[in-house]
């Protein structure tokens, strides 16, 4: 450590400091003032006070939005829960194993938009699921699913996990690479079976992977938008049914020039991720929390 | 590199010893047992883009939809590919998203590499003041900022509708400067001092004595800052507009757009993006692996 005083810790520090001063905490300050103001980008702001707070209370469209981000946060656990059963099928020494394990991860290298292109093609009416469901005889009309308000949102959460499982079990994978061996070793010899052997030696091994997913994919579906974007063919979907708080912020600030009532609404989501993020910390670093 | 090399002498070793210790016969059958469990998962992860490739192949005598579906074209053509790039200069929008994940993916390294040294090497005023303010801008949304980057981007900076405009909000990311950081702190202390003691100075000691030690750890951010700029939506697509300037997922929603009857077009559109970066992953895969696994120690 040098102790010497200096000004080289700031030099080096100096290009990320000015970079996120322009580009994370300017903004910020921004957005708060443009929320008091009614403003379309094009003409200059005009201060209007707490109209814009007061409309996000009676907006139903906003409401719908928060619900639809919130529901939408059910796929943290369910990620977690899948990526840990993946990453104990694939924990083990089998030709090829790298193989499979360097599948599972390709949708989330492929990108948003693509794979949200090639699920909307397996749902379209035309698609896949609907000529494989009525060869089946399960349905005998196409179902017009990203039509239908009561799916549009759980087709998102699915592709969702769906692309996130591979990309989280990574982590689980390293994670139960560093529990030691011996313990469950030990776990044997005290008569554990299979499954109990996960339960009491892997899942607490892999606390602080799961501290990990959990706060990084609850922030990622607290954000979610490609996946509504593309599905919805960038509608947001019938009677908004897949409006998310990002998409509506988008849909205001930039389909509808209402910059200054979408900041109010980052400022929403930016109230929300605040109060999840301790929420998150003090649950799973309280020492009581049950995951999974 | 020493890590790497360790675990690929070890690996082998390895498994010759638990395989042996196995009777021979369930091991065989339990194997076969795992490998049908792989491959029903390897079925759930492909087949979305095995259907779109199938799809695109699909000629005028295939049809598109039918009970029971069709998986393999008997009239394969590539005419929907013709048909996409005569309309969409893929090419072009390939070589935009190269040349921004390359200098996102770069100059992220460059940035937090050089933060992340004092922040862990280093006693100053102000350090864990400034450690804990690069924390908090984690949990901030990028999607907030963007309606006063977008007015930046116009007013200020003029780089709308052209690509410095994904790469300059782009530059820096707490997270790379917290996993530089992590890195940084795994080198012993003694390194640096005995390096001081010889007259370096701290420039010196950054560039030939960390840089060269952490190596793995500047590729795993480069890859995964290239792959995030790489797939980057939203914010792209509130900056580029002209034709030949979009990045490759801007692009293939405008395909979507633009092709919206024609299933076998957007199907040969989302092949043609997916391949390059799926090539990529495969030769990179270590580095992101290793640094996803590595990113979580703590």
């Amino acid at each position: 450590m040098t102790r010497k005083r200096s000004i080289t810790p700031y030099t080096f520090l100096l290009p990320a400091l000015v970079l996120l001063g322009i580009f994370v905490v300017y903004p910020i300050i921004a957005v708060i003032y443009y929320s008091f103001t009614d403003y379309d980008i094009a003409t200059p702001p005009v201060w209007i006070g707490l109209d814009n707070y007061r409309h996000l209370l009676e907006d139903d469209t906003f409401w719908l939005a928060l619900t639809h981000s919130f529901v939408y946060l059910i796929v943290t656990p369910i990620l977690i829960f899948l990526s840990i059963v993946l990453a104990i099928v694939v924990n083990r020494r089998l030709r090829g194993i790298h193989i499979f394990r360097a599948l599972y991860f390709v949708p989330a290298v492929a990108g948003s938009i693509a794979i949200g292109l090639a699920w909307r093609w397996l749902f379209e009416r035309s698609g896949f699921i609907n000529s494989m469901l009525i060869s089946w005889g399960v349905i005998d009309t196409p179902v017009q699913w990203l039509a239908t308000p009561a799916f549009v949102l759980p087709i998102a959460m699915m592709l969702t996990v769906w692309a996130g499982v591979g990309y989280y079990s990574v982590i689980f994978l390293a994670g139960l690479q560093n529990i030691p061996e011996e313990l469950y070793d030990a776990a044997r010899i005290d008569g554990c079976n299979d499954f109990q052997k996960h339960r009491y030696v892997s899942l607490p091994g892999l606390r602080p992977q799961i501290v990990f997913v959990a706060v990084i994919s609850s922030l990622a579906a607290l954000k979610v938008f490609d996946e509504i974007y593309v599905l919805t063919n960038r509608t947001g979907g019938i009677l908004d049914s897949g409006v998310t708080m990002v998409f509506y912020l988008w849909q205001q600030a930039f389909q509808r020039d209402n910059a200054g009532y979408a900041s109010a609404i980052a400022i929403a989501l930016l109230a929300v991720t605040l109060v999840f993020s301790v929420f998150n910390v003090r649950l799973l670093e309280g020492g009581r929390g049950e995951e999974a | 590199m020493s890590h790497a090399s360790m675990a690929e002498i070890i690996e082998p070793v390895a498994v010759i010893q638990r395989t042996r210790r196995r009777p021979r016969r369930r091991a065989i059958a339990s194997s076969g047992l795992w490998y049908l469990v792989l491959a029903f998962l390897a079925v759930i992860t492909v087949f979305p883009f095995f259907w779109m490739l199938m799809t695109s192949l699909k000629g005028p005598g295939d049809p598109i939809y039918s009970t029971p579906p069709q998986f393999i074209p008997t009239d394969p053509t590539l005419a929907a590919y013709t048909r996409v790039l005569d309309l969409l200069p893929i090419p072009r929008f390939f070589l935009n998203s190269v040349f921004v994940a390359v200098a996102v993916g770069a100059l992220n390294v460059l940035v937090a590499a050089m933060a992340a040294y004092p922040l862990a090497k280093m006693r100053f005023p102000g350090r864990d003041a400034i450690f804990y303010a690069l924390l908090a801008t984690l949990i901030v949304p990028a999607q907030l900022t963007y309606i006063p980057s977008f007015i930046l981007a116009v007013n200020v900076f003029h780089y709308y509708d052209t690509l410095a405009a994904l790469i300059f909000p782009n530059l820096v990311s707490a997270f790379n400067i917290f996993l530089m950081r992590q890195a940084f702190r795994g080198i012993p202390n003694d390194l640096l001092d005995a390096a001081r003691v010889d007259g370096a100075g701290e420039w010196r000691i950054w560039w030939s004595i960390l840089l060269p030690l952490v190596r793995p750890s500047l590729a795993a951010v480069a890859i995964f800052t290239f792959v995030t700029s790489w797939n980057d939506f939203l914010w792209p697509s509130l900056m580029l507009h002209q034709p030949d300037g979009l990045t490759l997922p801007v692009g293939l929603a405008a395909l979507q757009s633009m092709f919206v009857s024609d299933a076998r077009g957007i199907a040969a559109g989302v092949t043609i993006t997916v391949i390059p970066i799926l090539v990529f992953f495969i030769v990179v895969q270590r580095y992101f692996v290793r640094g996803l696994a590595g990113a979580v120690k703590g």
